[in-house]
């Protein structure tokens, strides 16, 4: 193996490969990139085995040469050094050349490395995955639509499935659900119809938060294929693959409730700065515990308060009420999450009483929902 | 007239039962111990209140003749040594003739005994070391004395008894250890009338423990035998998961003396390493047979002191002995339910069977080899073809002890973990924290985090071992003051502390200063790692990095392990188990918590009523 590199170009793609290399692994040799270089570019793979992130460096790209081969070959560089050592040469160009078996010299400019690698074909190979079903999406939305429902995922792993985001595609209909059982997020979006349509795909949150860091914020198209264990989320020149949850993710159409007995409309704003002042006060406490109050003339009360700090009452407006009067206490961490995911100016919440579950939605559309359930006060 | 008088022997004796006789455990112990100098075989003891009201100890043994009963009160009377040389070579519990006059001159003391079968005996009641009355009465061969009253003349020391409780807690205490000391002894202990312990006498030791400390205690006992040119060592430890919150449970006997010897218990603690939790013991009997010439117990009246010619050879035959046997043993975690009582021992039958696994070990271990002789392409252009035939034929020697060298190692790895870790095949992973896997012998949980961390901790001690030593130099040098004595072990020692990168020199009679140290001691703990290693050469005479860097490498190798809460794929699973059965300990993470906990198929079929 030989080759001349760029180096600007190969710190991103390294660091995007980097996001898979996990440096607690059971599996040793996981702990390092692999290097496969073809006549016709770099493949650099990254893998924790849940998550394998491969990117593609083209010889030349907008005319520009970026890749010099000179000997085709392969090795794994541990993750650990490599990273670091590109990032930190001298030079705007990096020479790779193999000595030794497993070695490797790196010079930049006046620099040499002699790194030791790993034997490649010890290296795992990624899934095989059949590419006839494809969905496509635009990065953005596909970013967006992650970054909406991620936070309702559980942390724990006593509830393996409950760690994953649900994908459900129908009729052109694509939903992500979430939920740590004390709250729920789901989004939807249309996309191209063709045909296809997938049920109970759970996407583990590590994957997801993962790939949000990867995705594009413009609109250029991505596309997703789906197995029964394995997701491969194809980017130009970086594929992206993850294995799925095992499991049936809980049905959560009942959970939902039809229509609230209480009904407001408010500035998404102007709540969510009133629970966040008043999460200050809450803050002393684990559980967050933020109290919301409908007055009445459409007046709101969000108080909260910790006996050994102090207490903090706060009226805001709101725009619309319908249905009955009521109090509820809540996490206030829950609620600011589901409000900061929220774009829309103006949002809904539907109550259907002190100790059942409510629902936030924005007032222009109806692809967004967050449910919380509340905390009981004794 | 001049001030001095010599004291009358009554207030001799009192004074001298202020050493032999503090306590009515003492008592106790001084009788047991002429019982068993007196060659019984079967001692009873009666006490009543803690001993405060009554002692009463009854042998079979030689019994006293009936010349000798009156002068066994008398002081330094005995018939354990007869002249000075004796001393050197004691091989009897008593020696020193004071416990009986000391015990008498503080109580009201009834003794009765007899030499021979036909029944003829003798019976004397002293009070306060007076003998009141002597008189022949029928008895069988032994002897039996009862202690009234103790301390009823110097009620100071009355005063100062602790609670019933304490004292029989002490009384049980001995005869437990005495028992330990004699399995062909059969020990009964009755404390008002109800029996605290009693031994057969049929010489198993193991028996004696059961007695002790139950029998499910029993069970997990190993035994131990371990042998050199100046000690024999013998006895039982407990298993691991077996511990107790206090050194106490570990007995130490020394030719059949129970002794108290700080530096031999923490040998023991040191073979079981870590195995065991912090500030958890475990519970041993060990019994070491020596050249009496060897030890001196003539250190204390009470004699639980004993001093060792070759104690630190003692020590590490003894931790060295423990730790083998240790090493040999399966520590999986027993799920004890309710004890399931044992049948009678199976005969065990093995089916050998393919190993599945040993795939992994291929991949990982040849290649490491191979690579140091794969041919380099030479430098030189090859001169001629007889030079190039002679490399070939070098490289192919070299091949074949490498070869050879590979064979070992492979064959090395199966003899070290064979039979300790069985083969395990993860089924599925609980709480993203165990593994939950299957054996042969039934269902096993592994902790994920202490697996790994124990894989690590190996690792990481092995590349400690391989390390090039680097010295950090010091600015300002620390120095350090030691006494005399210390200070003239470091002279002598200064080599191999500057060998190990601790640059020392002499500043002064007393002092040393420090003008580097090893890199490796963590910033603002230099002192206390200096002074550890200073200490370790003064005690051993040489510097076990291991030890020393124990707790840091296990630090670290605890931050680079998976943790809990963290998916794995059953990939990462089987390399996991399989890299923790290489490990020379795969039952306890370094900080002494189990790995693995284990239910047998039986176990398991009894919880669902399948059998019963």
């Amino acid at each position: 193996m030989h080759f001349f590199i760029d180096k600007n170009q190969l710190i991103d793609a390294i660091q995007h490969v980097n996001k898979a290399v996990s440096t607690k692994t059971t599996i040793p040799i996981l702990t390092g990139i692999k290097f496969d270089l073809a006549s016709d570019g770099l493949v650099l793979t990254g893998s924790d085995s849940d998550i394998s992130i491969q990117v593609f460096v083209p010889i030349t790209k907008n005319d520009q040469e970026i890749v010099k081969v000179i000997k085709p070959g392969k090795i794994v560089l541990p993750a650990k050094y490599i990273v670091d050592i590109v990032k930190k040469l001298p030079g705007s160009e990096i020479e790779f050349s193999l000595v030794d078996t497993f070695s490797v010299l790196i010079r930049s400019a006046s620099t040499e490395f002699k790194l030791n690698g790993y034997d490649p074909e010890e290296y795992p190979e990624l899934p095989q995955i059949e590419e006839d079903q494809v969905l496509t999406i635009n990065s953005d939305l596909l970013k967006s639509m992650i970054r909406q429902t991620i936070f309702a995922v559980s942390t724990l792993e006593n509830r393996p499935i409950l760690t994953g985001v649900l994908w459900k595609l129908n009729q052109g209909k694509l939903s992500f659900v979430s939920t740590d059982s004390h709250r729920l997020s789901m989004r939807e979006a249309n996309v191209e119809e063709n045909g296809l349509t997938f049920d109970n795909v759970v996407v583990p949150g590590k994957t997801l938060q993962e790939l949000t860091k990867i995705l594009e914020d413009d609109s250029i198209p991505v596309h997703i294929v789906v197995t029964d264990n394995q997701i491969l989320v194809k980017m130009e020149n970086v594929l992206f693959y993850s294995r799925l949850l095992d499991g049936t993710y809980p049905d959560i159409s009942r959970i939902i409730p039809e229509k609230g007995k209480t009904v407001m409309t408010v500035t998404k704003q102007s709540l969510l700065d009133a629970i966040e002042r008043a999460a200050l006060i809450a803050k002393n406490d684990k559980t967050n515990i933020v109290k919301l109050s409908i007055l009445e003339e459409l007046l709101l009360e969000i108080t909260s308060n910790s006996p050994e700090v102090g207490k903090v009452t706060e009226h805001i407006k709101v725009n619309q009420l319908d249905g009955e009067a009521l109090k509820i206490s809540f996490n206030a961490k829950y609620t600011l999450e589901a409000l900061k995911a929220m774009d829309s100016q103006e949002i809904k919440i539907e109550f259907t009483g002190a100790l059942s579950p409510f629902v936030l939605k924005p007032t222009d559309h109806d692809r967004i929902l967050h449910l919380i359930l509340p905390v009981r006060t004794f | 007239m001049g001030k001095i008088t010599i004291l009358d022997e009554h207030i001799a004796n009192q004074i001298a039962a202020g050493e032999v006789v503090e306590r009515p455990a003492s008592i106790v112990k001084e009788l047991v111990e002429n019982s068993i100098d007196a060659g019984s075989t079967k001692i009873e003891i009666e006490i009543e209140e803690g001993g405060l009201t009554s002692i009463r100890v009854a042998d079979n043994g030689d019994g006293l003749e009936e010349d000798d009963v009156e002068k066994a009160f008398l002081r330094h009377a005995t018939s354990k040594i007869k002249t000075g040389n004796d001393l050197f070579r004691i091989t009897t519990l008593g020696f020193r003739g004071e416990a009986l006059p000391s015990i008498a001159a503080v109580s009201r003391l009834t003794l009765r005994t007899s030499t021979t079968q036909n029944g003829q005996g003798l019976e004397v009641y002293l009070e306060a070391g007076n003998l009141k009355k002597k008189q022949a009465i029928a008895f069988n061969k032994g002897t039996e004395i009862i202690i009234r009253d103790i301390f009823f003349n110097t009620p100071a020391r009355l005063k100062y008894l602790k609670a019933l409780q304490t004292e029989i807690g002490h009384i049980i205490d001995y005869v437990n250890r005495l028992s330990l000391s004699y399995p062909y002894i059969a020990f009964t202990l009755i404390h008002n009338n109800r029996p605290l312990l009693r031994t057969n006498g049929d010489r198993e030791l193991l028996h004696v423990i059961t007695a002790i400390y139950g029998a499910s205690v029993a069970k997990s006992m190993i035994k131990l035998e371990e042998e050199d040119k100046d000690f024999k060592i013998s006895g039982y430890i407990s298993r691991p998961e077996i511990t107790r919150a206090n050194k106490n449970h570990i007995s130490l006997f020394v030719n059949g003396r129970f002794i108290k010897h700080y530096l031999l218990t923490q040998a023991i603690i040191k073979g079981f390493d870590t195995l065991l939790m912090v500030n958890r013991f475990p519970i041993a009997v060990i019994n070491i047979e020596l050249d009496p010439s060897l030890i001196d117990v003539n250190v204390h009246p009470a004699k639980l002191e004993v001093r060792f010619s070759k104690e630190q050879e003692l020590m590490k035959l003894l931790e060295q002995t423990i730790r083998s046997y240790l090493h040999e043993q399966n520590f999986v975690r027993q799920i004890d339910l309710n004890s399931i009582a044992t049948k009678k021992e199976k005969v065990k039958v093995e089916q050998s069977s393919i190993n599945f696994y040993r795939n992994h070990q291929h991949t990982n271990y040849p290649k490491q080899i191979v690579d140091q002789f794969i041919p380099q392409p030479s430098e030189q252009p090859i001169a001629s073809l007889s030079s190039m035939q002679q490399s070939i034929e070098e490289e192919k020697k070299n091949f074949l002890v490498e070869e050879d060298l590979y064979d070992e190692n492979i064959n090395s790895i199966e003899a070290n973990s064979a039979d300790r870790l069985p083969m395990l095949e993860p089924v599925s992973q609980f709480n993203g924290t165990y593994i939950v896997a299957q054996g042969e012998a039934g269902l096993y949980l592994i902790d994920q985090h202490a697996a790994h961390e124990r894989i690590n901790y190996e690792k990481n001690l092995n590349r400690m071992n391989e390390e090039v030593r680097t010295s950090q130099e010091l600015l300002v040098p620390i120095t350090l003051d030691y006494p005399k004595s210390e200070a003239l072990l470091i002279h002598k020692n200064l080599e191999i502390l500057q060998n190990n990168g601790l640059e020392i020199e002499p500043f002064g009679q007393n002092s040393f200063i420090i003008r580097a140290m090893p890199q490796w001691i963590p910033a603002n703990e230099e002192l206390f790692y200096i002074d550890r290693i200073i200490q370790q050469v003064l005690e051993h005479g040489e510097i076990n990095m291991e030890l020393l860097r124990k707790d840091l490498i296990a630090s670290t190798s605890c931050k680079t392990s998976i943790k809990a809460n963290h998916y794995l794929s059953k990939k990462e699973m089987e390399i996991l188990l399989e890299d923790l059965r290489k490990t020379d300990n795969p039952f306890s993470c370094p900080h002494g918590r189990p790995i693995v906990i284990h239910f047998s198929l039986r176990e398991i079929e009894k919880m669902f009523k399948r059998v019963i």
